[in-house]
């Protein structure tokens, strides 16, 4: 089976980050690889540059990454890895979601075996999902 | 030259977030376009968010139709996860 595309959630909680993975795996049923860099190294609120490579690196199955930040300074440490390793998998990009429905869609989309453009639009059309 | 097909369930059980999720995975391995109407409402199926925001509930009405190639496999399939996941209850 051609291999999925892998989803990485920063959150600046790690807690938030595990929560909202474990949601995503249960809705979009098991295949897709959800790596978490929630909090900082020594477990407070905040964000880790060597944590999101780390679940960069565990997503990664060869089809790419679509990687979702919670808030703020999460954006900030996305893009700085984004533009200064050199050792990162192909096709990682970060979307302009939501964070709890971003990552929903995303994961289902990556489940159905959608590309890493298919999965960063079905987390961005996140932006326009209306609840009530 | 495209097939269509459609079928019509009556939940027994409210459509939650995992049937919801499987819904869409599946959805997305047929090459037909896939739409569920339900209360006056629609959702492509493929949009797990746009499955959920239906909000389809137990005694509803979920219409499955289905535009392309595979029409009849995509809404046996997509009937079949309605019926499985809404009696299942979760």
């Amino acid at each position: 089976m051609a291999p999925k595309v892998g989803i990485v959630l920063v959150s600046h909680s790690a807690a938030l980050a595990r929560g909202a993975a474990e949601l995503a795996g249960q809705v979009s049923g098991s295949g897709v690889t959800i790596g978490t860099a929630g909090g900082t190294e020594d477990g407070r609120i905040g964000t880790s540059i060597d944590k999101v490579q780390r679940a960069l690196a565990l997503a990664d199955g060869g089809a790419g990454v679509v990687i979702l930040p919670d808030l703020g300074s999460s954006v900030l440490t996305v893009r700085a890895l984004l533009a200064d390793s050199d050792d990162l998998p192909a096709h990682v990009v970060m979307a302009d979601a939501p964070f709890v429905e971003g990552a929903v869609a995303a994961a289902v989309a990556a489940a159905g075996g959608g590309d890493v453009q298919a999965v960063l639009e079905a987390a961005q059309e996140a932006r326009h999902a209306r609840k009530l | 030259m495209p097939g269509n097909c459609e079928a019509t369930i009556v939940l027994a059980g409210d459509l939650h977030a995992r049937p919801a999720g499987a819904l869409s995975v599946a959805a997305a391995k047929f090459a037909s376009a896939v739409l569920l109407l339900a209360g006056g409402k629609q959702a492509n199926a493929r949009s797990v968010l746009a499955v959920m925001q239906l909000g389809a509930s137990n005694g509803q009405e979920v219409t499955v139709r289905a535009t392309g190639p595979d029409a009849r496999e995509a809404v046996d399939a997509m009937i079949g996860i309605l019926a499985e996941a809404t009696r299942a209850g979760d």
